[in-house]
Order: C-alpha cells, then structure tokens, then sequence
C-alpha cells in the first residue's frame, strides 16, 4: 500500500518554508495564521499533484501537521536576525498600547520587554520552538485537511482487474 | 483503532484543545498585573501566529487578548463549530461538507482581508471579528473526521480495491 503513497516530506518542506517566511517576515506577518494554513494547502496541492490515487482528509492533515513543524522550524531561524527589527515593533506596539490604555497603565510598564520578554538564551530558543511548532502543527493540519478537500480529489480510473458486469442486449422487438 | 473510537478522540481533542487555546488568550491580558512573567509568555506563544496590534484587538480587564479581533472571531467559531459538529447531517462518502459551502463560509473573510491588506479599506474590529467567526464555524467539520481518519488509519477504499500492488 505503501508504494502508492507519495512522500510528504517535499511538498510539506516546500509549503513549511513559504509559510515560514512569510510568517516571520514583519508587516507580511499581519496575515497572522492565515499564511501557515495557505502553506499547508499548497503543501496538499503539490502532494496531490504527485500522488496517483485520490487523497483523503486524513492524509491531508498528516501533511499538515509536517508543514506546520517546517514552518515553525522556518519562522524561528527567520527571527534570530530579525530580532533586533520585531523588539523596534514591539516597541512601538507598546507605546501604541500606551495610547489606548492610557491612565490604566500600570507604572514602569516602559522597562516590561526588557523585563518579561524571554531571552535569547538557548533554553527558551527552544522552548519557542517547541510551542510555535505545537501551534503551527495545529493551524498546518487545518490547512492540510482544507487542501486535500479542494486539491485531492482524482476521477476514478477503470480497475483492471474487475471486469464490467456483462450487461444482457435488450430483447428484440416482437416482429409484426 | 476503530474509526468510531478515533472520531470520538478527536471530537475531544479537538474539543478540549480549543478550549485550551482561548483560555489562553485570555489568560495573557488576566494576568497582566498579577503575574506579568506568565502573561509575557501567553503573548508570546501567540506572536508567532498573530500581529497582536492593540488597535485591532479586544481589551480584558484593561489589556490587550494575546490575539487580534480576527483571530479571536476564528478561534471562538472553531469552538462554535465543535459544539455544533455532532448535530451534522450525515454526508454520504468522505463525511465532509460540499465545497462551496466552505466556498461561501470563506469568502468575507477573504474578501475583508484582501481589501484591508491592499488598503482598499478599512474595517472594524466588529467586522475583523464576525468574518472570522463564520469561517471559524465551518472549520471542525473538515478537521475532525480528517483528524478521525489519521488517527483510525483506515485504507483508502481506492486502494484497498486494487489489492496489493505486485
């Protein structure tokens, strides 16, 4: 059975880094979780592309889920250079939030992402990863069961080995 | 496992995940004062998926939820579809809806991304929030019984007609 299912890790590499990147590229990422479902419905299309049978829905969110980890794998390494640019945003994110809570802001909230952001040390590098790659494994399966219901389906081929049932010739009309 | 018993467990994973999720939305903002480490993270774990800008989201207790209008409209359908999920119709074949019904659950929230990504327009949070509701509410009905049919790992009916492959 086997030997008839085409190998996810490709297509679910290729829809893990378009996700990735897109999703960890600031202003881009404003689409927020819609770009890890659009990776794993292209991750779905380029399976259904290779695969000769038709795929189900299950098949669909086991790529899924591949894609999601790719991505996170993906959106991770993408934020180490970024960093310097998302703390700037975040920055801005929390004067801006300053605006709106205005005098419900509790003091010292200036020094919070110094304070409470996590690091950048390896243990929470890879905590990070662990909990973006549940989450996007999640949204992935989503996009992937979405995929393989809009990308999967194949026209049924004749089966060889079952022969079409005989059907008898109509009876001839009774001669006049 | 039975395909009965993996539509069960996943109807309560996904169930209880969802649950999870937004309860963690919401725990960011809750314990903003009280525990300010623990809220960090909550908003943490939720940047790689959402923007978190303050002017497209909802306010707790004086503070922002770990993710925008939109995504909350999504995550709160999701929990409205799983509720909804066990009163479906039966759909003979594969168990999922028709397409354009996802096809028409999807297209306002489409359409209102599109128009704001390109700066068409600008809608909302009302709005951001009720599109992805309705797309959130059909959501379930694709994945839990894709997620059924990972778990029970049935042959494909396809495959299991042809035989074994010589």
């Amino acid at each position: 059975m086997s030997d008839q299912r085409p190998q996810m890790i490709v297509p679910a590499l290729i829809g893990g880094v378009v996700a990735g990147v897109l999703s960890g590229v600031p202003f881009l990422n404003c689409l927020c979780c819609l770009w890890v479902i659009g990776g794993a419905m292209l991750a779905a299309h380029l399976l259904a592309r290779e695969s000769p049978v038709s795929l189900t829905a299950g098949d669909g969110a086991v790529v899924g889920v591949l894609t999601g980890i790719f991505a996170a794998v993906t959106d991770t390494l993408i934020g180490i250079p970024l960093r310097g640019v998302n703390l700037a945003i975040a920055r801005r994110f929390m004067e801006r939030f300053s605006e709106f809570a205005g005098e419900g802001m509790p003091s010292g909230w200036e020094s919070w992402l110094e304070q409470d952001m996590p690091g950048p040390g390896p243990a929470w590098f890879l905590f990070g990863l662990l909990i973006s790659a549940v989450i996007f494994a999640a949204l992935g399966a989503l996009g992937g069961v979405l995929g393989a219901s809009l990308f999967g389906k194949k026209p049924a081929a004749p089966s060889a080995s079952v022969p079409p049932p005989s059907i008898p010739p109509p009876p001839a009309p009774p001669q006049a | 496992m039975q395909r009965r018993h993996a539509n069960t467990l996943a109807y309560g994973l996904t169930l209880a995940g969802i649950l999870l999720w937004l309860a963690a939305i919401a725990a960011a903002p809750l314990l903003r004062r009280a525990a300010p480490r623990w809220s960090a993270l909550f908003y943490t774990v939720f940047a790689p998926v959402c923007h978190q800008r303050p002017e497209r989201s909802f306010f707790l207790h004086g503070f922002p939820l770990a993710v925008c209008g939109r995504c909350l409209g999504i995550y709160a359908g999701i929990l409205l579809g799983t509720l909804f999920f066990p009163l479906r119709r039966r759909t003979p074949g594969s168990g999922l809806p028709a397409l354009r019904t996802l096809a028409v659950f999807t297209l306002p929230i489409g359409l209102d991304t599109l128009g704001n990504f390109l700066g068409l327009w600008s809608t909302g949070d009302g709005v951001r929030f009720a599109t992805g509701l309705l797309w959130g509410v059909v959501l379930p009905f694709f994945f839990i019984p894709a997620v059924g049919e990972a778990l029970s790992r049935e042959r494909r009916p396809e495959l299991a007609k042809a035989g074994p492959k010589t």
